[in-house]
């Protein structure tokens, strides 16, 4: 039963994707109709794999290696999710496509990206995760180029690119490790590691790093994390919603399976990790607080957080058998995260329809009469600053903590502790900052004066469709929020077993003082960082009124300044060395037409001279005898008749 | 039994050439074609036979053999030879000269399974001249003094390289126990011993002429050149096909005459692996500055068909295997390209990339197609081009040598990469062109378009299911090793 579940998750969305073309033909609101209820079967079915007990799925030999499907633990949690976004989004796309076109090409790709998440998702050995996982870059390439503004096709050239080379890296990662292993099932993975002698652990690193280069690329992890400020914020807000929600969790999944499974405790491995992930995670909070465009904040936010998740991730590794407090706040983390850009991006879905703009000065006051949708979005951004008695907190706190704890083990056991230190103070920094650039959201969109020029929407600025499905995401944050012994412990203890995280030590009281004092903390300097530094330094005045400047360079481009020249550079060599290295059977076929065959000069053409006339050269006719091909010909004729003449002897 | 798929289309062409009314020469092109098929499909149903056609001198003999190669090649060589034929028909009416093209076209298969089924050196030599002979005139079709050039520098090439080939067997003749095929080698150990250095010799001179075929260094330089001139079914079977034929004369030379144990880590095979290298670097590095739509398919072919001479020299079982089925799919995705390269050509008057933005909202079909064929091409999973890839390039890790097996590895990443670079740039602004470019639809016929999507479609499918390909290269790499 459970082996239909999985095969039928992962195969509906492709077949399903078809039917679209035609019945759009039909009418439109039959095909808007058509994708929500693939949705809610998608979502049902998948709610299924929670009651069906069952073993994994193997279809063998489908691309040569075969195939293995599990479900159960993070695998279920992590495809009831996607189906759940997929559901709102859906809800919400009919609206803000009302008056688009290549609504068709949306939702195809839409649902075939859907069904390769999921068999990312139930995956049960790294073989079918890359395989999904290649479809789906490909796949949500569409979603990026839909607007086809020149914008919107530079970044997503910029974000195949990036897939392409992350898909490459990752699949010689996993040749290695297939040719060191001799298998790739997740199950299998521990002890075939655990056998394998000390020569060649080095080559296990670089697998994994490899591995570590392509799931990071789409986990937007420094340095490979310049699609995502691009490609997000010039998809379509539906579609932000689901790249920042899920997309980027599915390069999570596939850093947490390898750490998990390669490389439980290896050191060099999760400092990797850890500082990569602290690098993400402080960049991305610096460039959001200096961005003014409202889906940029909350892309480079989403990049954040992804850092704070990778750093959950290496903890896991450093904490040993102790690590279930990290495990837990992983988990959570992106649980919280996804939910969160949910509604965050489909709320700012509803205010580009109001206002057709994402410009913090051009959007300024726009949500001000509207308490509905002041209201979703408070809820999305105290969770995301991590305010006790809201979702973020919870998950913020764990992995806070699984910091705290590292610490207090390596100083009773006399060790360095500097770099955790450091990590942990860049953590609530990062979290400060978290702060105040959702403060600076929410003040911009639902504080300041209205902004001149802006249209007076209607009452009616969102469906009921839309206001469902953003309402939804908000309740679930704030049941989380608020009752987290009952909702996210559960999930994340049920969830971290595929994480193969300890047990826990009783209960957790979120509101003791050694929790909220990290919190406290990061709110403190949240409130500084937004006062001294968003209203005074990023703030200018333009005539009247003081406007939200962008102080990032716009020259200082990770991509424009490296990238793009280093490329450019390397295929000017390359084409280069391979131009004369090609040439040369070419230029021994020319010294031989001018040195092997002493042709006659051309025709002797003297000077022009009224007496003597000139001499014309005689148009060819033959032009075959000319070539040294014919001579070849003749040479390879001469070759026969030896060859001949031999065998008759 | 074996001489009927080589004697129907010969004369078969030989007929067509004198059909006067279009529609008596398409029927008669097709059910030759058809025929062939089935007699192809007979002979391959059968067990291995063989047949003599004439003692020349003593040992020396001309002869067909089906062997496991020789049915592998010969139904690769079919199955791509009918869709392709069917997209003749259309196409050559914008051409010209049909009876001509199709009569060449169709005598070429004769040469093809004679090539495949020739049970020693010399009838391989025969049918090799015959084939490159017979093509000259696909290439040269178009009529322009570009393209005679272009014709008759394939042929110096192709004759060039054989010639050296012949000049090698001269030599070699000698040094065998017997003059046919055998799998796994048939070198007299002994004499062959004693005079290691002037047999490898032997060897890389040979496989550099038959090289000339497959596209590979030094003696690439035809390939860009005939490719665009040629008439794009043309192309697509020069692609997909004929330089395999250089490629099955390789095997031939290497796995049923010198033998894989005898070149194992000989300087000669890495000399050889550097050049199917350095062929995959220049390849597709010089596609990925081409501007003309199809050099910039024949430079990647060069790129590509060094891939399969690549998993060839590695002498390992896995090597061949990925070879083997890399040849399948190059042959599937290459030929879709040309395919397309043709149907844009037709429906556009354009062959410059930089003018094709907006095609994919032109020619959705044929855009489809092509970009399916490129991402096979790159080795994106589920596509055919991944299986073959991975075989590849796990054949090349598991190598006994970690330095050609690591160059091997960065090379052909290097070069997927670099296929992405070429080939997805089309395909992207081909569909998303920017809102300023407007185009209508102008597809091409049903007769162009099923040809195309049958065989995208086949190397979408035979990826995803590769087991029975696999099995029947399994059972081949038996007689080899």
């Amino acid at each position: 039963m459970r082996t239909f579940l999985i095969l039928f998750l992962i195969l509906f969305p492709f077949a399903a994707a078809y039917p679209i073309y035609p019945l759009r033909r039909r009418n439109r609101h039959y095909r808007d109709v058509y994708v929500r209820v693939i949705a809610a079967v998608e979502l049902a079915v998948s709610l299924g794999l929670l009651f069906t007990p069952g073993k994994t799925a193997v279809l063998s030999r489908i691309m040569g290696l075969g195939m293995q499907f599990q479900a159960g633990s993070l695998s279920t949690l992590m495809a009831v999710l996607s189906a759940f976004l997929w559901l709102m989004t859906a809800l919400s796309s009919r609206e803000y496509f009302a008056n688009t076109e290549h609504c068709n090409r949306y939702y195809f790709f839409w649902l075939l990206t859907l069904g390769a998440l999921m068999g990312v998702f139930l995956a049960a050995d790294l073989f079918t995760l890359f395989v999904f996982f290649e479809i789906m870059s490909f796949t949500s390439f569409a979603w990026v180029a839909q607007s086809e503004e020149p914008i919107a096709l530079r970044a997503a050239q910029t974000y195949l690119a990036i897939s392409v080379f992350g898909g490459m890296a990752l699949l010689v990662g996993l040749l290695l490790l297939y040719q060191m292993l001799g298998t790739l099932a997740f199950d299998r993975l521990p002890g075939l590691v655990a056998a394998l002698d000390a020569r060649q652990h080095t080559r296990l690193l670089v697998a994994g790093l490899l591995c570590l280069t392509g799931f990071g690329a789409k986990a937007g992890l420094v340095p490979l994390h310049i699609w995502l400020p691009k490609a997000h914020p010039v998809a379509p807000a539906p579609a932000s919603a689901l790249l920042s929600g899920i997309l980027t969790k599915s390069g999570v999944f596939g850093i947490l399976v390898v750490s998990r499974y390669l490389f439980f405790s290896g050191q060099e491995w999760n400092t990797v990790v850890l500082w990569l992930g602290t690098a993400t995670m402080v960049l991305g909070a610096v460039l959001a607080l200096l961005a003014v465009d409202l889906k940029r904040i909350l892309a480079c936010s989403s990049m954040s957080q992804i850092g704070f998740i990778a750093i959950g991730v290496a903890m896991q590794g450093f904490l040993g058998e102790e690590n279930a407090l990290a495990a837990w706040g992983t988990v959570l983390h992106m649980l919280n995260h996804a939910l969160i850009k949910l509604v965050l991006f489909v709320a700012a879905g509803v205010v580009y329809m109001g206002t057709h703009s994402l410009n913090l000065n051009d959007i300024r006051g726009w949500g001000r009469n509207k308490p509905l949708l002041k209201t979703m979005f408070f809820i999305g951004a105290a969770s995301i600053a991590g305010v006790p008695f809201f979702s973020g907190y919870v998950s913020k706190t764990l992995l806070h903590e699984s910091l705290v704890e590292m610490i207090r083990e390596l100083s009773a056991h006399g060790a360095d502790t500097t770099a955790f230190e450091t990590v942990e103070w860049l953590f609530l920094i990062s979290g400060g900052l978290t702060v105040a650039y959702m403060t600076k959201l929410y003040v911009a969109l639902f504080i300041d004066p209205r902004a001149d020029n802006q249209r007076f929407t209607a009452r009616e600025y969102m469906t009921p469709a839309t206001r469902f499905a953003l309402s939804l995401g908000a309740v679930a944050l704030a049941v989380f929020g608020l009752f987290p012994q009952l909702t996210m412990e559960p999930l994340a203890q049920w969830a971290g077993r595929f994480l193969q995280a300890g047990p826990g030590h009783g209960t957790i009281h979120y509101l003791a003082w050694e929790n909220l004092e990290g919190a406290l903390i990061s709110l403190g300097i949240g409130v500084v960082v937004y006062v001294v530094v968003v209203r005074v330094l990023l703030m200018r005045w333009e005539g009247e009124r003081e406007v939200y400047a962008s102080v990032w360079p716009t020259k200082l481009d990770l991509e424009d300044l490296v990238y793009r020249p280093v490329l450019r550079a390397l295929s000017f060599v390359g084409a280069t060395c391979a131009r004369a290295i090609a040439s040369v059977g070419d230029l021994i076929v020319l010294a031989g037409e001018k040195l092997l065959f002493l042709r006659a000069p051309g025709v002797f053409v003297p000077k022009r001279n009224e007496n003597f006339g000139v001499y014309i050269r005689r148009p060819k006719r033959f032009l075959i005898g000319e070539t040294f091909a014919f001579d070849l010909t003749l040479a390879g004729i001469g070759l026969i008749g030896a060859l001949v003449y031999i065998l008759l002897r | 039994m074996l001489l009927v798929p080589i004697v129907l289309p010969l004369i078969g062409g030989i007929l067509v050439f004198r059909q006067k009314t279009e529609k008596t020469r398409n029927r008669l092109t097709l059910g030759v074609m058809a025929i062939t098929a089935a007699a192809v499909a007979l002979v391959c149903l059968l067990p291995e036979q063989s047949l003599t056609l004439m003692d020349i001198q003593g040992s020396l003999q001309m002869g067909l053999r089906s062997d496991g190669l020789a049915k592998f090649f010969m139904v690769l060589t079919t199955v791509i030879w009918l869709p392709v034929g069917l997209y003749c028909l259309p196409y050559l009416r914008h051409v010209g000269h049909e009876q001509q093209f199709l009569g060449f076209y169709t005598m070429t298969l004769s040469a093809l399974i004679g090539l495949a089924l020739a049970c020693n050196f010399v009838t391989l030599y025969m049918f090799f001249e015959m084939m490159s002979l017979i093509t000259v005139p696909l290439v040269l079709h178009n009529g322009t003094p570009a393209s005679r050039r272009a014709g008759l520098k394939y042929l110096g090439y192709s004759v060039f390289g054989a010639g050296m080939a012949l000049a090698g067997y001269f030599f070699l003749s000698h040094f065998l126990t017997t003059q046919n095929f055998v799998g796994g080698g048939a070198l007299n150990r002994g004499l062959a011993m004693a005079h290691t250095p002037l047999l490898l010799v032997v060897y890389v001179v040979m496989m550099v002429g038959f090289g000339a075929k497959a596209g590979m260094m030094p003696l690439q330089a035809w390939l860009p050149t005939a490719h665009p001139v040629a008439p794009a079914p043309a192309s697509a079977v020069l692609s997909g096909i004929i330089t395999k034929g250089g490629v099955l004369a390789m095997i031939r030379v290497t796995y049923y005459m010198f033998g894989p144990d005898f070149l194992r880590s000989s300087w000669a095979q890495w000399l050889l692996i550097a050049l199917a290298l350095c062929t995959v670097f220049i390849g597709s590095m010089l596609a990925l500055r081409e501007r003309q739509l199809k050099r910039r398919l024949a430079y990647s072919t060069i790129s590509q068909v060094a891939y399969v001479l690549f998993g060839l020299l590695l002498l390992t079982p896995g090597g061949v295997e990925g070879a083997l089925l890399q040849m399948v799919f190059h042959a599937l995705a290459k030929d879709t390209l040309f395919l397309a390269a043709g149907a844009i050509i037709l429906s556009t008057n354009t062959t410059q990339i930089d003018q094709l933005a907006g095609i994919g909202k032109r020619m959705p079909v044929t855009m489809w197609c092509v970009t399916l064929a490129s991402l096979s091409l790159i080795g994106v999973p589920p596509m055919g081009g991944f299986v073959s890839k991975w075989n590849l390039l796990l054949a090349a890790l598991d190598s006994g040598s970690p330095t050609a097996g690591y160059a091997g590895v960065g090379m052909l990443i290097l070069s997927a990469l670099l296929t992405a670079g070429y080939l997805l740039p089309i395909v992207t602004r081909g569909f998303f062109p920017g809102k300023d470019i407007l185009v209508e639809r102008k597809e091409v016929g049903w007769q162009m378009t099923v040809p195309m999507l049958a065989l995208a479609l086949a190397a979408l499918v035979l990826g995803i299911f590769p087991m029975g390909l696999q099995d029947w290269v399994t059972g081949l790499l038996g007689q080899i090793f």
